[in-house]
């Protein structure tokens, strides 16, 4: 039913990337994450599925603390990165979100040209001195986007300009281009169509040769295909997490069981 | 649908008209509807069409007029005897003849001019002439020979205003009807006026002096402009702009992107948008207590002026403000903090030049809204009649007492002069194509933004 060829290649053998302990989320009165425990490995793609409205985003968002900017939500529990609480006073949110990066549900490039959207955060993070540097910067990136081909011929167009599988991907070249150890990706092929989807796919593939990359999907096969550990979520509880191939051929947890095979959602 | 027979309990209820080609009822109810509702858009569209042009057409048609003068081309004889007795031309004696020294000359000018054209006077003093020019020209002439002291003993030929009753007499403001009962003028000078007019010593031109001029006295329409009091206008814009920008912007930008959600920023915002409906007099007596009882700014000056109509802004600008951060996508700040900008950043690299364009609109409304302002600014002493003397340079500019357009186009349309009433009209004129010119540089700006990538 689910092919998880790719999934049972080399699971296991790295390091914890993001460590995360009795993570609890409240929006105001609403308990949306519920004491969740996950070991986030480096070089792999984790997943994490679950009903809408189940606390993916959230807890994803609780990664790299963007959920800091909004003012209802209140976090507890430890989430270290490296060993290093990133929840800690002495941390600072903009210079956490250079390591660890973020694609959005909806492609959102800036309303500037492509180059100009790939720049951006090298420049503002220093991570080039020279134009020359930048320049080398944003192929290198584009090429890692597997955008690279599309778009070099056309660098100051804007990248609004783009078709949604472009754009999508410009967002991940964006991403990839302020040198991030861990990736997160909140549902990065929604809005796409099957070819960009299968396009992101393989890009996704290739990005966990580099990183560790957390991806929110709320399509199981999409899971299957690209993940090698997947974390259940329902209810804003951790329900079940282990090797893709585990979870969706041998499923230890009921919930799991009814939800891949189709019977909440 | 079809097997309801099946039961064969009921027929089939037919619920559509047979024919497409046919309306049914309904369908007829709906389209009148419809139409209707178009008739009246159309007759509302109709109705605000109307009164623009009426509204255009009466400003212009009353306005042009006050744009055009008479001016009459007068030979003087600037005679030593009666404007340097000593024969010395020291500059000291020449300024101790008044404007009264010069007038016999100028009479007799007037009456050469009617000699020299032939026509039959029926008036035998030089004197007599008077009432046909501007009581302004003494000093017009006086002004230049103090100017050229050289000049004294030689026949000058100057271009001088003629009497507000002999223009108006030219528009058909003044008719030999409406004169009968006047005593400054009667049919014999009308009758003058005709024949000079017909020889074209006596000319109806476009007068710049009424754009660049200042305020004059009740009984010398004539000679008023509207140049000193745009001076005015333009040094409180300069406030207005200087202030409100980056005090409205910064204060946007801190509500929208930074303040916390709470009691007390829903507070601040219910005052600002209450703010903005509050009468505009209220702020002209709140500048009157603070910026002149309180601190002790120089009254009547357009730095008061400036200051006062900023307060009035404020709100606009803020409220416009706040509405296009709020149209920018929360995708592009996310984007941006995604790849680790600091909210500052994100604000000024992103957010804000999106807003641009909003803010712009925004700034733009609210200094055209302050450039028409005229009720705070008769409480601060910015009156019409002070805008007489031109500022001598930049500070003065700010500090010294001036008016500003609206606050002198209503000096005038108080002033009893049917001429005045004239100028009213032509500042109005002035006023809104200075309007127009904001909201055009507003448009073009607005392009170029939206424009840029
Ligand atoms: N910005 C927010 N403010 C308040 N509640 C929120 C916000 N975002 C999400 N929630 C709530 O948190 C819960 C989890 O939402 P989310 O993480 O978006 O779910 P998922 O991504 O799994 O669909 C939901 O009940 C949702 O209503
Ligand atoms: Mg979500």
């Amino acid at each position: 039913m689910f092919d998880t060829e790719r999934a049972k290649r080399d699971v296991g053998m790295n390091d914890i990337k993001v460590a995360a302990r009795n993570v609890q989320v409240y929006y105001g009165d609403n308990h949306a994450i519920k004491d969740v425990d996950v070991d986030i490995e480096d070089k792999t793609v984790t997943a994490f599925i679950g009903p809408s409205g189940c606390g993916k985003s959230t807890f994803l968002r609780c990664l790299n603390r963007m959920n800091d900017t909004i003012d209802v939500a209140r976090i507890e529990g430890e989430i270290r990165l490296d060993g290093e609480d990133i929840y800690d006073a002495k941390v600072d949110p903009v210079q956490l979100r250079a390591k660890v990066g973020m694609v959005f549900q909806k492609p959102n490039p800036f309303p500037k040209s492509i180059y100009d959207n790939v720049a951006y955060g090298p420049r503002i993070h220093g991570l080039a001195k020279t134009k020359a540097d930048l320049d080398v910067i944003v192929e290198k990136s584009l090429r890692r986007g597997a955008i690279w081909d599309e778009v070099k011929d056309r660098l100051s167009e804007p990248g609004t300009g783009l078709s949604g599988g472009q754009q999508q991907r410009l967002c991940i070249a964006r991403a990839v281009a302020t040198e991030p150890e861990v990736l997160l990706m909140d549902e990065p092929c929604s809005a796409l169509d099957p070819i960009a989807t299968s396009q992101v796919e393989d890009l996704i593939d290739e990005l966990r040769t580099n990183y560790s990359v957390v991806i929110v999907t709320h399509s199981m096969q999409q899971a299957a295909r690209v993940s090698q550990k997947t974390a259940f979520f329902h209810l804003g509880n951790l329900v079940e997490f282990g090797e893709t191939g585990q979870i969706f051929t041998n499923p230890q947890d009921p919930r799991t069981e009814s939800y891949i095979s189709g019977r909440i959602g | 649908m079809t097997d309801m027979t099946a039961s064969g309990a009921s027929a089939p209820v037919r619920k559509h008209a047979t024919s497409l080609l046919a309306q049914d009822a309904r369908t007829k109810r709906r389209n009148a509807a419809e139409t209707r509702f178009k008739i009246y858009g159309l007759i509302a569209v109709g109705i605000g069409l109307t009164f623009l042009a009426v509204l255009l057409s009466s400003i212009v048609y009353n306005g042009v007029r006050g744009f055009q003068q008479t001016f009459v081309t007068l030979e003087v004889e600037l005679l030593a005897a009666k404007l340097d007795k000593k024969g010395e031309r020291n500059i000291d004696d020449i300024k101790k003849v008044s404007t009264f020294g010069y007038a016999p000359l100028i009479d007799t000018a007037m009456q050469n001019a009617v000699a020299k054209i032939g026509y039959d006077s029926p008036f035998e003093k030089a004197k007599e002439y008077r009432p046909l020019l501007s009581a302004s020209v003494p000093a017009q002439v006086r002004n230049y020979v103090i100017a050229n002291p050289d000049m004294i003993g030689e026949t000058v030929e100057f271009r001088v205003l003629a009497a507000s009753r002999v223009d108006g007499y030219l528009k058909g403001r003044v008719t030999r009807d409406s004169i009968a009962r006047d005593k400054n003028i009667d049919a014999a000078h009308l009758d003058i006026t005709d024949a000079l007019h017909d020889e074209g010593v006596l000319k109806k031109t476009f007068n710049w002096d009424f754009v660049t001029g200042a305020d004059a006295s009740e009984s010398r329409a004539e000679q008023a402009g509207i140049g000193v009091s745009m001076i005015g206008s333009f040094f409180m814009m300069l406030v207005v702009l200087g202030l409100s920008l980056p005090i409205g912007v910064a204060a946007s930008i801190y509500l929208e992107e930074f303040a916390p959600q709470n009691r007390f920023t829903d507070l601040i915002e219910v005052n600002i948008s209450n703010l903005a409906a509050v009468p505009s007099i209220v702020f002209g007596i709140l500048g009157l207590a603070m910026f002149i009882q309180f601190a002790h700014l120089p009254q009547s000056a357009p730095l008061v002026g400036g200051l006062v109509l900023t307060l009035m802004t404020l709100p606009t600008i803020i409220i416009s403000t706040r509405a296009s951060l709020k149209a920018v996508p929360p995708s592009i700040r996310d984007a941006a903090l995604g790849v680790g900008a600091s909210k500052m950043q994100t604000v000024f690299h992103h957010v804000l030049p999106l807003a641009a364009p909003g803010i712009l609109t925004g700034t733009i409304i609210g200094l055209a809204q302050a450039l028409g302002e005229t009720a705070p600014l008769l409480l601060i002493g910015m009156v019409g009649f002070i805008a007489s003397n031109y500022p001598e340079g930049l500070v003065d500019g700010f500090v010294s007492p001036n008016s500003a357009m609206p606050a002198q186009i209503f000096e005038w349309a108080k002033r009893a002069d049917p001429a005045y009433y004239e100028r009213a009209w032509a500042g109005i004129i002035i006023l809104l194509l200075f309007l127009v010119t904001m909201n055009a540089i507003a448009i073009i700006l607005r392009r170029r933004f939206e424009r840029r990538w």
